[in-house]
């Protein structure tokens, strides 16, 4: 018969399972996380790009730590406002109002405007370039333009567009992602703002050398230093830095630059102008 | 014959520079003296624009331990210091200099040549200190912090290098045949260091049958060895070599003086002998200009500082098909991006080569034929890095040997498919790098 071979199989197995069953029911007993329903609440809220942009290594990570300590200044800088009164909302606590940022990139050396060396054959990759020699850029704290920050981007906000690395302003959250990823630092983070005036040049060279380099160079000339109404512009080290908290958006410097191609530059962030002027 | 144990590989030799004797190169209408010659922190300027320097005079000082001194390489006013190309591939700043046509010493400096048995071993180690000498062969690591090796460490074997292994270089060749004797005195300098025990050698490849001659000629009577090693890039690697010669294997991690050994350059030794005998500072050295694209090949004498435009105009001024110009060797050396760059105290060749398979992405997928693992003589998997660095795995690669590349090119020139293997692993090397530098910030 061969129910009388399965006997024999059906008993000795199922007594397994039961002491295995019987064993892991007292485990999960002794071992039991008590799990903060809250967590998972939260993590559902979070955009749930792990991009680090709020110094976690993961949303999750980041609701964790928010659950615990309900610490009203930790802000998603993906998510914005909307996210941090969704945030607040849940978790019956008033969050800080997060300061939107937006990179931002300190050249505007395209092909035609930057001086070029040696022509760059090797591996299409910025570091890959500066390890050979200075890049195919005259100046060394230009940006490299074989966009190595691209692939770093998690929101496909950045694009290459005539030898310069192009970032859309709508898709950029602020992550920071593609900060480390630049060889030459030519990219920094700027808060976000309706008008928004800031010089758009990286050179630490003195007036002449970065001149010869590129036509949009910053000279450090002085001049929107000087006729700047709130004092906001200060020359660091042969380049001119505007103060974002000071700087009202007058608009005197752009008009006062002598550089060929304008180094200071004026950008609209889209979204605000439009809620501005809905309101 | 003697050799490295593991990979290697047979470029073509192209020495075509072999039987020109070393020309003394005129000194150029303008110096550009860069205060970056050597591994380390760039040296200190001491002089400003429109200062009047003697020939050997000290212009930059040596700043921190691992560090060298710069001194001008003739007479004249410094014209002015800012940041000129180098041929590194960077910026770097430098101090230029506009001869007044007398090339007048500063006094004291390249005397007679004075008994350098009568001084004692810290007076040898500050004149080579004092006179900037680094190593010649490429690397330029300071030489009196080579010479110095930490306590308790016991140096037993000194080797000269006079591999020159790279294709088309002749410049140390020539040093040989010509300075034979500036040579072994250089050696038993170092050696006298040492107090003598040490076992001195002088490796050289067989493709250099003059240069094992005259050295083994002079060289016999004081005790000194020359090895002839079998013709093998990159046999004048310092951890290839001290393998070829002695049979000891540095091991990943480990120094040379951990085993035993000290390796000098064949040029280093013979500015060590006019440092040390002649006061005289490091302001010159042997450049071999090459290339099939260049009018007249030669090995010339040339001051630190010429700038390679006027090593071109001197040589003959390069042919219309040149497309790539290559300081170093061809294995190792890097492209020029400007001829505005200068000889440095490591420049030891300067090739103008029509590179006809030069185009944009011409790498191909590794087909995993395994020729890179055969050639690496550090024993690594090419490919295997690359394919990681490519990968962006900055953790793996670590895992894999990446510091023990030593970037000598051999997989690069082996693989079929054309993958840049040595520049994915600098690519990498740069990435690890700035990630530490970002941890620790």
């Amino acid at each position: 018969m061969i129910s009388e071979a399965f006997i024999p199989a059906v008993t000795s197995l199922g007594a397994v399972a039961l002491t295995l069953g019987v064993i892991i029911h007292f485990v999960s007993q002794k071992f039991h996380v008590e799990e903060d329903p809250m967590v998972t609440i939260i993590n559902g809220i979070l955009p749930g790009v792990n991009c680090g942009a709020c110094g976690y290594p993961s949303c999750n990570q980041f609701a964790e730590v928010l659950v615990e300590t309900k610490d009203s200044s930790m802000s998603c800088p993906v998510g914005g406002a909307d996210l941090a009164t969704k945030l607040g909302d849940t978790l019956g606590i008033a969050m800080a109002e997060p300061k939107p940022q937006i990179a931002v990139l300190l050249c505007q050396g395209s092909n035609g405007v930057a001086r070029q060396t040696a022509e760059y054959l090797g591996i299409q990759d910025c570091w890959a370039a500066t390890q050979a020699y200075v890049g195919p850029k005259v100046c060394k704290y230009s940006c490299v333009g074989l966009g190595s920050c691209i692939a770093y981007c998690d929101f496909g906000a950045m694009k290459l567009e005539n030898g310069l690395v192009v970032i859309d302003k709508d898709l950029c959250t602020g992550c920071e992602a593609c900060i480390s990823a630049c060889p030459t630092g030519v990219l920094t983070m700027q808060p976000k703002k309706t008008e928004r005036y800031f010089i758009a040049c990286n050179s630490h060279d003195k007036g002449a050398a970065a001149k010869k380099a590129c036509d949009a160079a910053c000279i450090a000339c002085q001049k929107c230093v000087k006729v700047c109404p709130e004092e906001a512009i200060k020359i660091d080290n042969f380049l001119a830095v505007i103060d974002q908290e000071k700087c009202n958006a007058c608009g005197k410097c752009i008009e006062v630059c002598p550089t060929k191609v304008n180094c200071i530059r004026l950008e609209h962030d889209l979204k605000a102008v439009k809620q501005k002027q809905a309101s | 014959m003697k050799t490295f144990t593991i990979g290697g590989i047979h470029p073509p030799e192209n020495k075509l520079t072999e039987d020109k004797a070393i020309e003394v190169m005129p000194v150029p209408a303008e110096l550009c003296i860069s205060l970056n010659q050597h591994l380390g922190k760039p040296a200190k300027p001491l002089v400003k624009m429109g200062a009047e320097v003697k020939k050997g005079q000290l212009i930059g000082a040596a700043d921190g331990f691992i560090s060298a001194n710069v001194h001008a390489s003739t007479s004249g006013k410094v014209k002015a210091v800012k940041p000129a190309p180098h041929p590194g591939g960077q910026y770097a700043m430098s101090i230029f200099i506009t001869p007044d046509g007398n090339d007048e010493w500063l006094e004291g400096c390249n005397t007679a040549p004075i008994d350098w048995k009568a001084l004692s071993k810290e007076e040898i180690i500050s004149r080579i200190k004092d006179a900037g000498i680094v190593g010649m062969g490429g690397a330029g690591f300071p030489t009196n912090v080579k010479l110095s090796p930490p306590p308790g460490k016991n140096i037993d074997h000194i080797i000269l290098n006079g591999a020159e292994c790279e294709p088309f270089l002749t410049a140390d060749h020539r040093l040989m045949l010509e300075s034979s004797e500036e040579v072994i005195a250089g050696l038993e300098i170092i050696s006298s260091l040492f107090d003598g025990k040490a076992k001195a050698s002088i490796g050289i490849e067989s493709n250099k049958p003059d240069a094992i001659d005259a050295l083994r000629k002079l060289g016999q009577a004081k005790g000194i060895d020359v090895v002839p090693l079998k013709t093998k890039y990159p046999q004048g690697a310092e951890k290839q070599l001290i393998n070829a010669v002695t049979g000891r294997t540095i091991e990943p991690g480990e120094l040379p003086f951990d085993k035993g050994c000290l390796v000098q350059n064949i040029g280093t030794a013979v500015a060590i002998y006019e440092a040390v005998c002649k006061n005289k500072p490091l302001i010159e050295r042997v450049v071999t200009v090459s290339g099939m694209e260049i009018t007249e090949r030669k090995n010339i004498l040339a001051r630190v500082g010429t700038t390679f435009n006027d090593i071109v105009s001197y040589c003959g001024n390069m042919t219309a098909q040149a497309n790539q110009v290559i300081s170093g060797g061809p294995m190792m050396g890097k492209a020029v991006f400007s001829f505005d760059a200068p000889v440095t105290k490591t420049t030891s060749g300067l090739l103008f080569i029509n590179n006809k398979g030069l185009e944009k992405s011409k790498e191909r997928t590794c087909i995993r034929c395994g020729k890179c693992v055969d050639v690496c003589p550090q024993g690594l998997g090419p490919w295997l890095l690359a394919n990681v660095a490519q990968l962006r795995d900055f953790d793996e690669i670590q895992l894999l040997g990446l510091a023990n590349c030593t970037e000598c090119g051999s997989c690069t020139f082996v693989c079929p498919s054309k993958r840049e293997l040595v520049h994915w692993i600098k690519y990498a090397k740069a990435l690890v790098n700035n990630r530490q530098k970002r941890k620790t910030a």
